[in-house]
């Protein structure tokens, strides 16, 4: 079967951050360095080779760049500085973009300037969206922040909060069913049941909340911190969908909602600034490369967190002024952040990691089932007696 | 032609109808090569001072059109052409095209070209070497890539640094020609790393057959004086008239005196790893580095010797029992002053220390060994007598500690892994290929499997390089053989209980594989001889990037450096097979003897006088007295 090859593929890559992939000369050390990579599913090698060749189709269907947390083993490794991991973390970015049907990824992605327009004017949008709403069907005073009469009143938020998450949460689930469509539905994969998915089913639970597969990396420290920042997002996350009328009750908050709540700030801010360091230190493989995105996503998160304590703060202090404001510039932070990351950028992999391992299960069970063995299944080393 | 970028007006004034030659001077860069633009306009204003230039200008060289550079020619009313670019000589069609146009003579175009004169390009080189390229270029002098010896009385003698295979070879050609050689050698005996190893590629000869014959020779050859132990310290003077000092370490054994009867060494009670052996065999602090060694005499190494580090304290064993009164412990290193005409550099190369890439475990499991290591092995004056064995752990007497030796009836390996690319082509070691390590691993697998048919040989290899005569076929041959090609770079080297494992993609079938193998050899890449860079600034000769010594010219000029009367053989020019490394010294040798000959003709008539007279003769001429 003949596939469509596509010259400049590995040029768009480039926008996407991966730049060296073209160095590879296909040696095959990055692979054997993975420790997550194994059959059926071997990569990074394998992947550079079908962007060199611009196998699009055979690419986009591919589930391998998900099963990569970037160690940045192989990029260690590598003989011609292609920078594998690199290319595996332009190639999700890629198909973050392939997955979205509405287009928005690609742009965002491609164009550093689109990215931080659409993020300012949502900004400028919410900002004056909220302070219009304060004032004409809210509580219409500035100078009033919890129970009657608050100028954003909590149970309005929450709707809004819920509306917002339904509509980002289905953009999010069409793109994950064409990931679905892509990488199970093509002629290369093995038609699986539908028990079969049934069956399965608790992986994706079991890796969207301890994400295993990363710690089985080498090196624990980036797992620890993505686990401590994915858990202190989530908790936020709850606290805000679902106790958000406790958080703005008044002058007394329930205990759960405060050690919760501050648990989770410190989480995030901690986490973030460590990421922050990281980057511009450039110590580690996994952080010699960032990405436009990046910075973005790590600047909302750290811009969120801090208004967010900051507004809690000048609360506490009696200052429901200032703490109005600082909700509003809050609110011009969280909701660009949501609505760009959650379905066309860098959140979405929330999604696609557990959806990928998922997947990539399926695959090997259909195999099992219909009898085919991968062939040349490596021989184990023996562990030592 | 693009817009010009730049334009610098000339210092003479424009006079129509004159005569004399106005120069354009054009410099020709790539488009979007913005480097080379901006390096070249401040080149461009130099050239435009320059006597007899109307106009000096850059220029982006696609889509010439001579049409419009003959209008361009007219109206700056140039009739003389100057090209400077990195290889000007391709747009020297269009431009003289374009002076016939203008009305001009197509054959005054002259090129100052950066890339063709051995630097790498302008780019890379110092701004005045670019600068006086064009001047030589505007003042119509042809730049000859090798300058013309000034001395006045030239010195037939040759300095020959390094004893390998390549300043044996030089060393040779000079000698049976009748001229005085100085072959300079740092280890205790000539021979090199070819004296190493077991059979050459792709012919599978004996290497010891080809070269202890050439090595003989050296030692017999009344016009060769062989300086084992030394090293050079200091050069001074030029071509013709070089001054050497040579630090020549005393062997404190008398060469004349010792018949190498070998009763010193059986008294020596220091043992330590041989050099010679790559330390997989042993030798006594007297000793003489092989049985060929050339000169054949003991000597004794004073970081070991007993005698030496108490300050004649203890031992001196050797000098009570040699017989013939040989052996002078108290000999002093002395500095020897040498005049030489010309100097051959053939200092070779050094293997890549294995140890610095860690996953292949080389010094953590006894039975990864490098290629030098191996060659010792499978050699039948190694320490096994040419068996291919394991180690075996065994205590050692002094120490009690445990170490792991090789014994000649040792347990035999039921399979080797043979990795290639080790610390080449990779740019946390070395960027470069180092060219021979294909055809040695292959030779390697030949003789694993000849010698242990039993065994099962995998060769881990990213391209296979097979790109010399015979070298293709050799390839196939090891194929048929049976050994597995695998098309991957191994990524690591484990032992789990008393088993290795080799885990790597076999990138053809996309499968990682995994292989229990019981000894690997690592196909270790080359790099220049440590000193390098100390002999590089004593010579005054550049060197490359990769630390090898830099040629004048990659194509034309490839063992001339830039000074004359300095000449470069083997692989201290770069990675080189057998047959090249010799080529090369023959060829070094050539360049030599050229200034040695033509210094001798100098005594009876100019060598412009002596190129007549043989014209002369040719035409049938009758002969000056």
């Amino acid at each position: 079967m003949a596939v469509r090859a596509n010259p400049n593929l590995i040029d768009d890559l480039e926008h996407f951050g991966a730049r060296d992939a073209i160095k590879c000369y296909q040696c095959g050390n990055c692979s054997a360095a993975c420790s997550h990579s194994d059959d059926p599913y071997v990569f990074p090698r394998k992947s550079l080779r079908l962007l060199q060749m611009g196998l699009e189709k055979p690419l986009r269907s591919a589930l391998d760049p998900w099963l990569c947390y970037y160690c940045g083993n192989c990029s260690e490794q590598c003989p011609r500085g292609a920078e594998p991991g690199e290319t595996m973390m332009g190639l999700r970015r890629w198909l973050t973009a392939e997955y979205d049907f509405t287009g928005i990824s690609r742009v965002l992605y491609r164009s550093w300037s689109s990215e931080l327009a659409a993020v300012l004017s949502l900004a400028a949008i919410t900002g004056l969206g909220f302070l219009g709403f304060g004032f004409l069907r809210g509580g219409g005073n500035l100078s009033v922040y919890d129970g009657p009469g608050a100028f954003l009143p909590a149970h309005a938020i929450h709707v809004f909060d819920w509306t917002m998450g339904i509509l980002l949460g289905l953009l999010l689930a069409i793109n994950c069913v064409r990931m679905w469509y892509f990488s199970m539905r093509n002629d290369q994969a093995l038609p699986v049941p539908f028990s079969m998915y049934v069956r399965y089913l608790a992986v994706l639970p079991l890796h969207f909340f301890t994400q295993k597969r990363f710690r089985e990396c080498e090196n624990k420290a980036p797992w620890a911190n993505h686990f401590v920042l994915m858990l202190s997002y989530l908790t936020m996350l709850t606290l805000i969908m679902v106790f958000l009328k406790d958080m703005q009750a008044g002058p007394k908050v329930n205990w759960y909602v405060h050690t919760f709540g501050y648990l989770s700030a410190i989480g995030l801010v901690t986490t973030s600034i460590l990421a922050v360091r990281g980057r511009l230190k450039k110590d580690e493989a996994y952080h010699k490369h960032s990405h436009e995105s990046d910075w973005m996503f790590l600047g909302l998160l750290l811009f969120v967190s801090i208004t967010g304590i900051v507004q809690h703060l000048l609360h506490r202090a009696g200052l429901p002024m200032a703490a109005n404001i600082t909700y509003v510039i809050h609110l011009m932070g969280v909701v660009p952040m949501l609505a760009l990351e959650v379905p066309f950028s860098k959140w979405s992999h929330l999604a696609y990691r557990p959806l990928a391992i998922y997947f990539s299960q399926l695959q090997q069970a259909a195999a099992q089932a219909k009898g085919v063995v991968p062939l040349g299944k490596p021989v184990r080393p023996q562990p030592a007696t | 032609m693009s817009k010009p970028a730049t334009t610098v007006g000339g210092s003479e004034s424009k006079k129509a109808g004159d005569a004399s030659p106005r120069i354009g001077v054009y410099f020709l860069y790539a488009a979007g090569d913005k480097a080379a633009a901006k390096k070249y306009r401040s080149v461009a204003e130099y050239a435009a001072n320059l006597p007899g230039v109307s106009v000096a200008r850059t220029m982006v060289s696609s889509s010439l059109n001579p049409a419009v550079l003959a209008r361009e020619l007219r109206k700056a009313k140039v009739n003389t052409v100057v090209l400077a670019s990195e290889h000007p000589g391709f747009f020297k069609p269009a431009f003289s095209q374009a002076l016939v146009l203008a009305g001009g003579d197509a054959t005054q175009v002259r090129l100052a070209s950066f890339g063709e004169r051995g630097d790498g390009g302008a780019l890379k080189q110092e701004e005045q070497r670019a600068q006086a390229l064009v001047a030589s270029a505007v003042q119509g002098i042809p730049f000859t890539p090798v300058p013309e010896t000034t001395a006045e009385s030239f010195n037939t003698a040759t300095l020959v640094i390094g004893g390998g295979v390549a300043g044996i070879q030089a060393a040779l050609e000079i000698a049976e020609s009748g001229h005085k050689v100085y072959l300079v050698e740092r280890t205790g005996t000539i021979g090199g790393r070819m004296a190493m190893f077991d059979k050459t590629f792709p012919t599978l000869d004996c290497a010891a057959c080809i070269l202890t014959p050439k090595m003989v020779a050296v030692g017999q050859s009344a016009n060769i004086e062989l300086l084992v132990l030394s090293e050079v310290e200091e050069v001074t003077g030029s071509a013709g008239a070089f001054k050497v000092k040579v630090l020549k370490h005393a062997t404190r054994v008398d060469a004349s005196a010792c018949v190498a009867c070998g009763d010193c060494a059986r008294f020596c009670p220091v043992t330590t790893a041989s050099e010679f052996d790559m330390g997989i065999a042993t030798r006594k602090g007297i000793f003489i580095p092989f049985p060929q060694a050339v000169p054949n005499t003991y000597m004794i190494d004073p970081t070991h010797c007993t005698w030496v580090l108490s300050d004649g304290k203890k031992c001196g064993a050797c000098a009570k029992k040699c017989s013939k009164g040989a052996v002078h412990l108290d000999a002093k290193d002395e500095v020897v002053e040498l005049a030489v005409g010309n100097i051959i550099v053939a200092t070779g190369y050094d293997m890549l220390d294995a140890g610095r890439i860690e996953r292949y475990g080389y010094g953590k499991y006894p039975n990864v060994l490098t290629s030098l290591e191996f060659e010792r092995l499978t050699n039948a004056s190694g320490p096994t007598g040419g068996k291919i064995v394991l180690k075996t752990k065994r205590q050692n007497k002094k120490t009690k500690a445990d170490e792991w030796i090789f014994e000649p009836d040792g347990p035999k390996p039921k399979s080797v892994a043979i990795i290639h690319c080790v610390g080449s082509r990779d740019e946390n070691y070395n960027a470069y290929c180092s060219r021979v390590c294909c055809m040695y691993s292959l030779k390697f697998a030949h003789l694993v499997r000849e010698k242990l048919p039993e065994a099962t040989c995998y060769e881990y290899y990213i391209d296979m390089r097979a790109f010399g005569k015979g070298y293709e076929e050799f390839h196939e041959r090891i194929r048929e053989e049976g050994v597995f090609l695998v098309r991957g770079r191994t990524a690591s080297v484990e032992e789990h209980g008393t088993q290795m494992y080799i885990h790597g993609e076999d990138t053809l079938t996309k499968h990682l594989i995994t292989m229990p193998v019981d000894m690997v050899l690592l196909s270790v890449g080359m790099q220049p001889s440590h000193g390098c860079a100390e002999l590089s600034e004593k010579l005054g000769i550049p060197r490359d990037g990769d630390g090898w010594f830099k040629e004048l010219d990659y194509n034309a000029e490839p063992n001339s450096t830039g000074r004359t009367g300095i000449y470069l053989a083997g692989v201290c020019q770069g990675p080189k097979d057998i047959p090249d490394t010799v080529a090369q010294a023959s060829s070094a040798a050539a360049h030599a003897l050229r200034y040695i000959v033509g210094a001798k003709d100098k005594d009876q008539e100019s060598l412009s006088n002596v190129a007549l007279q043989n014209t002369e003769e040719k035409a049938g001429l009758p002969a000056r007295s």
